[in-house]
C-alpha cells in the first residue's frame, strides 16, 4: 500500500483535507498491470499539489479519476469530506475546475460564451453570469471590452490559456484540476503565465491538482509535489524544498536529475534576499557630479535613473571621457537584466549572467530602482538553503538511542 | 435559338408551375434526408460496426438505377408525388449521413473532453458543442444531396411525379417532332435554374447559421 503523508506532519494536521484519494485503482481490461495501483493521497485545502513523473506513470489517469472523466476500478474519492465515488458525475464536475493542455476552448463560441459555460449550467441568471464573465476576464488580464466578443481562433496561444483558466474558475469551484496547462506554450510565454497564475492563486487560494512531467515546473508551481512511479506509486510526497534537499530514494534523485542546487534557486525570490546598493546618478546630474560619484564608487560605472527613479543607462568613467558634454541618456549602455521582486533567484541568475555589469537590477512594480542582485547573493542563498535543509533533514531523523542531555550539557 | 426563346415565353406559366413543383418535391425530400440522415449519423458515429453498416446501406441505395426504383415503388405507393419523395429520400441519405459522421468525428477530442470536464451531460455536449461544430460539414452534405436530388427528381416524371421531368419526357415521347428539342431544353434550363437557386440559398444559409468562430 502506498500511503502518502508529508514528512513534516505539523502543517497537515492544522490544514483541512480538500481531496482524499483512498486505495484508488484503475485497471484497464487486457492490460497486465493496473495504470493506477492502490493510490492513497491527501490534498490539503488551498494548496497546489503537483503530480509529476515520467510518461506512463499514471499521473494523468490519477487526476482524471478525481472528476471521474476516468472511472476508478476500485477505491474512494472524497471531496470536502463527502464521498463522491458514486455521485452524479456531471454535478460533480461542475464543482471542479478543469484545464487541459490543449485548453479545449469551444471554437464556435465567443470568449464570453466560453467563460459563461459552467455558470449557465449551474443555472445562474444572465446578469450574474455576465458580471462573472467580466470579472474573470479582468482577473486574467484580458479586458472584457476588447475580448468578450472575440472567438478563440482570434487569440494567441497564451491568451487562449488565460481564457481556459478563467473558464475553469467561472463556477467558483473550490478545486481545480490542471493537466499540463502550460505544456503547449512557448517557454517565454509559459514563464510569464506561470508567474501570473501563481499571483492569481495567492488571491483565490484554490485547491489545485496539477499534472506535469517537468520537474522544474513542479518545483516552481507546487506547494507540495508527489513524485510518481509506474502504477502511480508515490516515490515521495513532500514540499519542493524537502524533495530537492532530501530525495527519499534513487528514483526521486534520478528524476530531479543533476543541478538540484540550481533548481533550488527557483524556490527563493528576489524579495526574500537583501539587495545591494549600486552607485546611481540622476539623469539631469551635471558632469562634475557624475565624475565625483564615479570616483567615490568602487563599481566602475553608475546607473542613471530618470525622474521616476527608473533605470535609464549604465554610464562608466570611460563613457564620460569619450562623450564629453552629451546628455547622460545618450551615452553608455542600456540597462539590461531588470527583474521584479517576485522573480525567482533563478530568473535573476539567468539575467545577470548575460548582463553587461554582471548584476541584475531590481525594480518595483512601477519600475523604480530598488537595488541590485549579484552572483554573491546567489551563492549565499544556495549556501543558506543547503544548511537549512540539512538541519531540517537531521531534525526529522528518528532518535534511535536516547541521548543523555544532562551529560552533554555538562561536558 | 429564337424558337427556344419563343417556346419559353409561350410556356412561361407552365415553366413557373413546374419550377415550384420541382423545388417543393426536392425541398421536402432534402428535409426528410436531413432529419433521417443526421439522426443516423449521430446514432452511429461513435461505434465502428453500425457506422460501417449504415454507410454500406446508404451507398447501396445510390447504386439502384433510378428508373427502376421509381417503377418498383408503384406497387406499394402508386404514382405521383409520394413514391418520388420516398425514392429521393433514399438517394439523398448518403452524403448527409457521411458528412454528419465525418463532421462529428473530426472534432478535436480535447474540446469534447473539456465540455465533459465542465459537467455537460452527453446530450448537452452533442447539442451545444458537437453538432454546432460539425454543422458546416453537415451543411455541405445537405448541399450535395440537394444537387443530386434536383437532377434525379426529373426521372420521377415516369411515374407522373411533379417537376421539369414532365417536359423532358414529353420531348422524349415526341422525338422527331419540331418542338421536341425545345421541350427537353426547357426542362434542362428549368432544372439548372432550380439548382442555382438552391445553391444560392444554401450559401446564404451557411453564412447565417455557421458561427463566425468557425468561418
Amino acid at each position: 500500500m502506498t500511503v502518502a503523508s508529508a514528512s513534516n506532519g505539523t502543517d497537515t494536521t492544522t490544514q483541512r483535507i480538500a481531496i482524499r484519494l483512498e486505495g484508488l485503482c484503475k485497471q484497464y481490461p487486457k492490460e497486465a498491470h493496473p495504470a493506477v495501483d492502490n493510490l492513497t493521497l491527501d490534498v490539503p485545502e488551498g494548496e497546489i499539489v503537483i503530480l509529476v513523473g515520467p510518461s506512463g506513470c499514471g499521473k494523468t489517469t490519477t487526476m482524471k479519476m478525481i472528476n471521474r472523466i476516468i472511472e476508478p476500478t476500485s477505491g474512494r474519492i472524497i471531496l470536502d469530506g463527502e464521498d463522491v465515488t458514486t455521485a452524479d458525475p456531471d454535478q460533480l464536475r461542475r464543482r471542479i475546475g478543469y484545464v487541459i493542455q490543449q485548453i479545449g476552448l469551444f471554437p464556435h463560441m465567443t470568449i464570453a460564451e466560453n467563460v459563461a459555460t459552467v455558470p449557465k449550467l449551474l443555472g445562474w441568471d444572465s446578469k450574474r453570469v455576465s458580471a462573472r464573465v467580466d470579472e474573470l476576464l479582468e482577473t486574467v488580464g484580458m479586458p472584457p471590452g476588447t475580448y468578450r466578443n472575440r472567438y478563440p481562433k482570434q487569440l494567441s496561444g497564451g491568451q487562449r490559456q488565460r481564457v481556459g483558466v478563467a473558464r475553469a474558475l467561472s463556477g467558483d469551484p473550490s478545486v481545480m484540476l490542471m493537466d499540463e496547462p502550460f505544456g503547449a506554450i512557448d517557454p517565454i510565454t509559459r514563464d510569464r503565465l506561470q508567474n501570473e497564475f501563481l499571483r492569481l492563486q495567492a488571491e483565490v487560494r484554490k485547491t489545485i491538482v496539477f499534472v506535469t512531467h517537468d520537474i522544474d515546473e513542479a518545483i516552481k508551481m507546487g506547494d507540495r509535489i508527489a513524485i510518481l512511479q509506474e502504477g502511480s506509486h508515490i516515490a515521495q510526497y513532500d514540499t519542493p524544498e524537502q524533495i530537492l534537499t532530501a530525495p527519499a530514494n534513487d528514483f526521486v534523485a534520478d528524476f530531479i536529475g543533476s543541478g538540484a542546487s540550481l533548481k533550488r534557486l527557483n524556490l527563493s525570490r528576489v524579495r526574500d534576499i537583501e539587495l545591494s546598493p549600486w552607485t546611481t546618478v540622476d539623469i539631469d546630474a551635471d558632469r562634475a557630479t557624475v565624475l565625483d560619484a564615479l570616483r567615490r564608487s568602487d563599481k566602475g560605472c553608475a546607473l542613471v535613473l530618470d525622474e521616476n527613479r527608473r533605470p535609464r543607462r549604465w554610464v562608466s568613467a570611460l563613457d564620460m571621457q569619450r562623450h564629453d558634454g552629451r546628455p547622460l541618456d545618450e551615452i553608455g549602455l542600456p540597462p539590461d537584466a531588470v527583474v521584479e521582486p517576485q522573480a525567482t533567484l533563478n530568473d535573476a541568475l539567468n539575467e545577470l549572467i548575460t548582463a553587461n555589469y554582471s548584476v541584475a537590477i531590481v525594480v518595483d512594480s512601477s519600475g523604480a530602482y530598488q537595488g541590485v542582485v549579484d552572483i554573491d547573493h546567489i551563492n549565499e542563498a544556495i549556501r543558506t538553503m543547503r544548511t537549512e535543509a540539512r538541519a531540517k533533514a537531521r531534525a526529522a531523523l528518528p532518535l534511535e538511542e536516547p541521548v543523555d542531555r544532562s551529560e552533554q550539557a555538562g561536558s | 435559338m429564337r424558337e427556344l426563346l419563343e417556346f419559353l415565353s409561350n410556356r412561361r406559366s407552365d415553366m413557373l408551375q413546374l419550377g415550384i413543383e420541382h423545388i417543393a418535391i426536392v425541398g421536402i425530400s432534402v428535409l426528410l434526408c436531413t432529419v433521417i440522415g443526421v439522426a443516423l449519423g449521430v446514432a452511429t458515429y461513435r461505434t465502428d460496426r453500425p457506422r460501417e453498416i449504415i454507410l454500406a446501406v446508404t451507398s447501396t441505395f445510390l447504386t439502384i438505377p433510378s428508373f427502376a426504383l421509381f417503377i418498383l415503388l408503384i406497387g406499394p405507393l402508386g404514382i405521383g408525388a409520394p413514391p418520388v419523395v420516398v425514392a429521393l429520400t433514399m438517394y439523398g441519405l448518403l452524403p448527409i449521413v457521411r458528412n454528419t459522421i465525418t463532421g462529428l468525428r473530426e472534432i478535436d477530442p480535447a474540446t469534447v473532453e473539456s465540455a465533459q470536464g465542465m459537467g455537460m451531460s452527453r446530450r448537452q455536449r452533442l447539442v451545444r458543442i458537437e453538432l454546432p461544430m460539425a454543422w458546416p460539414v453537415i451543411l455541405t452534405g445537405i448541399r450535395v444531396t440537394t444537387l443530386i436530388l434536383v437532377g434525379i427528381a426529373t426521372i420521377g416524371a415516369v411515374i407522373a411525379g411533379p417537376g421539369y421531368g414532365e417536359f423532358i419526357f414529353d420531348g422524349l415521347a415526341r422525338a422527331g417532332a419540331p418542338f421536341a428539342i425545345n421541350l427537353v431544353l426547357g426542362g434542362v434550363i428549368g432544372v439548372i435554374v432550380v439548382a442555382i437557386l438552391f445553391d444560392a440559398a444554401f450559401s446564404l444559409l451557411g453564412r447565417l447559421t455557421t458561427s463566425r468562430g468557425l468561418q
